[in-house]
């Protein structure tokens, strides 16, 4: 292996016709700084959100356990409403048999909202045909790849209080 | 800052494997670009291990295997970025390997004091490659269960032992459940095990030995030759080539997500055209074609036995071109190494336009 | 025959116009850039007396000469064929707006490629001078080139207020300056520009690599670092302009840089957010590996890392287009065309006459009235092939500006274990496009009669139950077209 040249060609001794300036160095450190800095959140950040995500599903959920509908059990059997349950919008149904159900309302698919068809007697979501069985939450058919999350209901005068299971 | 280094280097002696680094020096000609591509595929088995680890926070083998594949891919946060890059590096890998092993038999760096280097090269090839079988299974979707069916006849062709082997690996009669828990044991705690000594010996050679030079720049006198630090020269070169990679690597990934398929349901027919990763097809289609020439056995045995034979040549090729310049072992060798290379990827080809 | 709705297999008509439009991107702003570079290096030059810089420039003169008069020529009729083979309609209405504004482009392209010719072959022929005034001569139409074509790229986006308001009347040409300079003119043009600066930093960069270090290195020192700092200005100005032009798109667009949901349902991102990303870290990265490797590594830079640096710039190229593309959707047109050619205001006609009756492009053959009728045995699970058939045309005029049948947004794969029944829900939310429908912010509303969207959902239910049984699967791509075809 040839050694002979090596001092000739490191690139301290190659011909520098305009010798860098300590403030463009300075500007060149800053600026190879920021891409660097760039690069560790481009990594870091989806790692980060990766590893958070159990912890803020398990803030979400704790957050709101329950809440209640005014005047809700005036609700006609055979029929259903959308309400908020946290930030996230839920199905109350009504069945013909006067058993109450409430469940998750955002397709487990893609997210879209879920709609109750009494006519049918199931939940719907449009987006994609995704079917659910109106009193289990059970996927039945389509794309969605989980069931919707049931709630428990308890039907008090003249209120409804929806809790998580 | 420079305190803290002195603090460090008074313990562990930065400044003389600085020292070491600088005196060191990398060969400078006109094929020096495939220097890169070992230095290349090393970063890529560092993307592997970060992501693979990653992935284990969330993956559980066995039963539940497909199911937190999925909440890996659509649930937990760019879960479905970490599994895509797992999935794309490795394939780079593989890729970046094989252009790592022609470079290196072109310019005949395999010659002595070398033959170990190739020897432990080929050994890292041989596991990266059941690296990328055993993990191809572990989602567990139609295409890792179908793949895996058929891939799986390579080995059950082998001449008497196939049978035995196969049963083994799989662990049943049918790729199910016990054979991912198997492929998992296999992915994440034997084959690393193997790989990062075999490594870090195959690191040391290329340390001991330096850079190969290729037999056109043997030729040259001397005083021709140039040649460049490693440090701070090739290094910094070096890690802008590790750069160009995260981001091809990145750009895959991001633009072109790893997709999962349904969950593998061993009573539904194959998809049309099932076939196994890139990296398998030459042999697959070899072992395929022989198959059809000569029916039955002698067709499996004739396909293996020409693949084992091939293997052999190219393991053995250090013993065989020991000379140090364009002697007529070294033509033949050469013409041996494009045969290899048109073959590979010429079966490659006829592979996937057959399906 | 498939002229004019383009069915090009498993890529997809726009992947064919996406790859001559990234080809043609790469060189066309390296024939701006790079006309400012050539008499900017020779002015430099013959001021300080480098005559070693003039051979290496007439060098580079001779490859940019080629690079952009042949490919960048040919890539940029190449543009013309495939978009006109795969959405008609909307080169039609560029046609229509824009025929001035073409010949203006024409005029200065012919000066352009002249000038090129001529700054090359009189190298040494010439007083230094007068050849010096022929390169900013090239420079100057060169640079016309852009400013006009800018403002007909801009228009697909932003076509602007004023235009809109005439669009269909037929008096469109009486608005051409205000379709021209419209919303998103002025940041385009300026980061275009920095695009073209820094390409011809880094095209030079190829021919610097090219000298010998060891035997010139004054030479290949001084005309690569000269060369690494054409990428400065994008350096510093990049991400001002990037900003004024996010905040000149149509806030709709700007939305699907945040918008949860994908057409591929994955991750928090869209593609086009993921695309735009790309293209941030590719440039930087671009600069790091110049500064690392060019400027401060000048003798040794290598061809292979200089071709390294231009397939980064590759990368960051087709990710740009790819994000513009996609920030575009649902239209092709803002706001007038959608992507799929059907005008937004002929929406109502086409769904009370039907789609196939008034498309000039694709013909029923027997007349659609006739076929639509419902089969004669009234079994609606066993579609008969003539319904197959016009579903395969539905799918061709309105779905395949953007999808395939098995390769890119492959519908076998999208559609995978749907049944007949959600894959008509499917088309259903499609075609009734309410307010809240998820898929408005990316897919055109899906037209045309009852009748015509029951036969879609019967050939997309075929493409979709085709993986999982490999009986049929062979002959499923084509057997719709062999149908087609026995009746043409």
């Amino acid at each position: 292996m040839s050694e002979i040249e090596v001092a000739d060609f490191s690139i301290n001794a190659a011909p520098e016709e305009e010798p860098e300036s300590t403030g463009r160095r300075a500007f060149v450190k800053l600026g190879l700084g920021a891409v660097g800095a760039c690069y560790a959140g481009m990594i870091g950040y989806p790692v980060y959100q990766y590893l958070a995500t159990p912890a803020q599903r398990a803030a979400q959920t704790a957050a709101v356990t329950q809440t209640t509908l005014e005047g809700a059990d005036k609700l006609p059997a055979g029929s259903a409403m959308i309400f908020k349950f946290g930030t996230k919008p839920a199905l109350l149904i009504h069945h013909q048999d006067g058993t109450w159900v409430s469940l998750d309302a955002v397709c487990t698919h893609l997210g879209c909202t879920v709609s109750y068809e009494a006519a049918n007697n199931r939940i719907f979501c449009a987006c994609h045909g995704g079917v659910y069985d109106a009193k289990t939450g059970a996927n039945v058919s389509g794309p969605p790849p989980k069931p919707l999350t049931a709630y428990k209901v308890e039907t008090q005068e003249g209120r409804v209080l929806i809790s998580r299971a | 800052m420079s305190a803290i280094y002195r603090w460090v280097d008074e313990r562990l002696g930065l400044d003389e494997i600085l020292a070491f680094a600088k005196h060191k020096t990398v060969p400078e000609h006109r094929y020096s670009f495939w220097y890169y591509w070992g230095g290349i595929s090393l970063f890529f088995f560092l993307v592997q291990v970060f992501s693979g680890v990653l992935l284990l926070v969330y993956y559980r083998p066995g039963a539940d295997a497909y199911e937190t594949v999925r909440q890996i891919t659509y649930d937990i946060k760019f879960g479905w970025l970490i599994r895509s890059a797992h999935s794309w590096s490795a394939n780079l890998m593989v890729l970046a390997i094989f252009a790592h092993m022609f470079s290196v038999y072109f310019m005949k760096a395999y010659r002595k004091p070398r033959e170990f280097g190739w020897w432990s090269g080929l050994a890292l090839l041989g596991l990266t490659m059941v690296f990328g079988f055993s993990g191809y299974l572990l989602p567990m979707d139609d295409l890792a269960y179908f793949a895996t069916k058929v891939g799986l006849e390579l080995p059950a062709a082998m001449p008497l032992v196939g049978p035995l082997i196969t049963n083994i690996v799989r662990g049943g009669p049918e790729v199910g459940e016990v054979t991912i828990q198997r492929f998992f044991a296999l992915h994440v705690v034997v084959l690393p095990l193997l790989y990062i000594p075999l490594l870090g010996f195959h690191l040391w050679l290329v340390q001991r030995h330096g850079n190969a030079l290729p037999p056109s720049e043997e030729l040259k006198p001397l005083a021709k030759r140039r040649s460049v630090p490693f440090f701070p020269d090739f290094f910094s070169k070096d890690l802008g080539m590790w750069l160009i990679a995260l981001n091809a690597l990145s750009a895959l990934a991001a633009l072109y997500p790893w997709q999962l398929g349904p969950a593998a349901d061993p009573l539904v027919s194959a998809p049309a055209g099932i076939h196994p990763e890139w990296y398998f097809m030459s042999q697959f289609q070899l072992l395929k074609v022989f198959g059809r020439w000569f029916p039955g056995a002698t067709g499996e045995f004739l396909g293996i036995g020409i693949f084992t034979l091939g293997i052999l040549v190219w393991a053995l090729i250090p013993v065989f071109d020991t000379e140090t310049r364009f002697g007529k072992r070294a033509r033949i060798a050469t013409w041996i190494g494009f045969a290899a290379l048109v073959g590979l990827i010429g079966t490659t080809i006829w592979g996937y336009w057959e399906i | 025959m498939n002229y004019p709705f383009w069915d090009v297999p498993h890529i997809g008509s726009v992947w064919v116009i996406g790859g001559i439009a990234i080809f043609h991107v790469l060189i066309s702003h390296f024939a701006v850039g790079g006309g400012l570079y050539l008499p900017m290096a020779e002015a430099k030059a013959l001021r300080e007396g480098r005559t070693d810089w003039l051979e290496t420039l007439q060098k580079h003169s001779k490859f940019f000469l080629v690079l952009t008069g042949v490919f960048g020529a040919v890539s940029g009729v190449g543009i013309w064929f495939s978009i006109g083979l795969a959405n008609p309609e909307a080169t039609s209405t560029l046609i229509h707006n824009f025929v001035f504004g073409w010949a203006i482009e024409w005029v200065f392209f012919f000066i352009e490629l002249t000038t090129a010719a001529v700054y090359y072959y009189t190298w040494n022929r010439i007083p230094e001078k007068l050849h010096l005034k022929i390169g900013w001569l090239y420079a100057g139409s060169s640079l016309l080139t852009l400013v006009i074509i800018n403002g007909i790229l801009t228009f697909m986006l932003t076509p602007g207020g004023t235009w809109l308001s005439v669009a269909g009347s037929g008096n469109e040409a009486s608005v051409f300056w205000n379709a021209f300079f419209n919303p998103t003119y002025w940041p385009s043009l300026f980061l275009r520009m920095l695009v073209c600066v820094s390409l011809a930093g880094i095209y030079a960069l190829i021919t610097a690599s090219r000298i010998d270090g060891y035997e010139f290195p004054q030479l290949k020192t001084s005309l690569v670092r000269w060369s690494a700092k054409w990428l400065f200005p994008s350096f510093v100005l990049m991400p001002l302009f990037f900003l004024w032009y996010l905040l000149s798109v149509p806030a709709a667009s700007r939305q699907l840089l945040s918008l949860g949901v994908s057409t591929i349902g994955q991750g928090v991102f869209t593609q086009v957010t993921r695309a735009a990303l790309v293209t941030v870290m590719t440039s930087a990265t671009i600069l790091a590996v110049v500064y690392n490797v060019a400027w401060k590594n000048a003798r040794n830079l290598s061809l292979g890392w200089a071709l390294s640096v231009l397939g980064l710039a590759l990368a960051a190229t087709a990710a740009t287009e790819q994000a513009r593309e996609m920030l575009r959707k649902p239209y092709v047109i803002g706001e007038h065309m959608y992507s799929n050619g059907v005008r937004k205001s002929e929406v109502a006609k086409f769904n009370a006459q039907g789609y196939l009756t008034n498309s000039s492009w694709i013909k029923v053959h027997p007349p659609a009235e006739a076929t639509m009728q419902p089969a004669s045995t009234g079994d609606t699970s066993s579609p008969t092939s003539d319904k197959i058939a016009i579903g395969k045309l539905m799918f061709r005029g309105q779905c395949m500006a953007c999808h395939t049948v098995d390769g890119y947004r492959p519908m076998n794969r999208l559609l995978l274990g749907r049944d007949r029944t959600s894959i008509m829900n499917l088309l259903k939310t499609l075609h009734d496009y309410k307010d809240d429908s998820p898929y408005r912010a990316y897919m055109p509303p899906l037209v045309g009669t009852q009748p015509e969207i029951e036969s879609l959902a019967d050939y997309l239910h075929l493409v979709a139950t085709s993986r999982t049984s490999p009986a049929n699967s062979p002959s499923l791509a084509h057997a719709p077209s062999q149908n087609q075809e026995r009746k043409q």
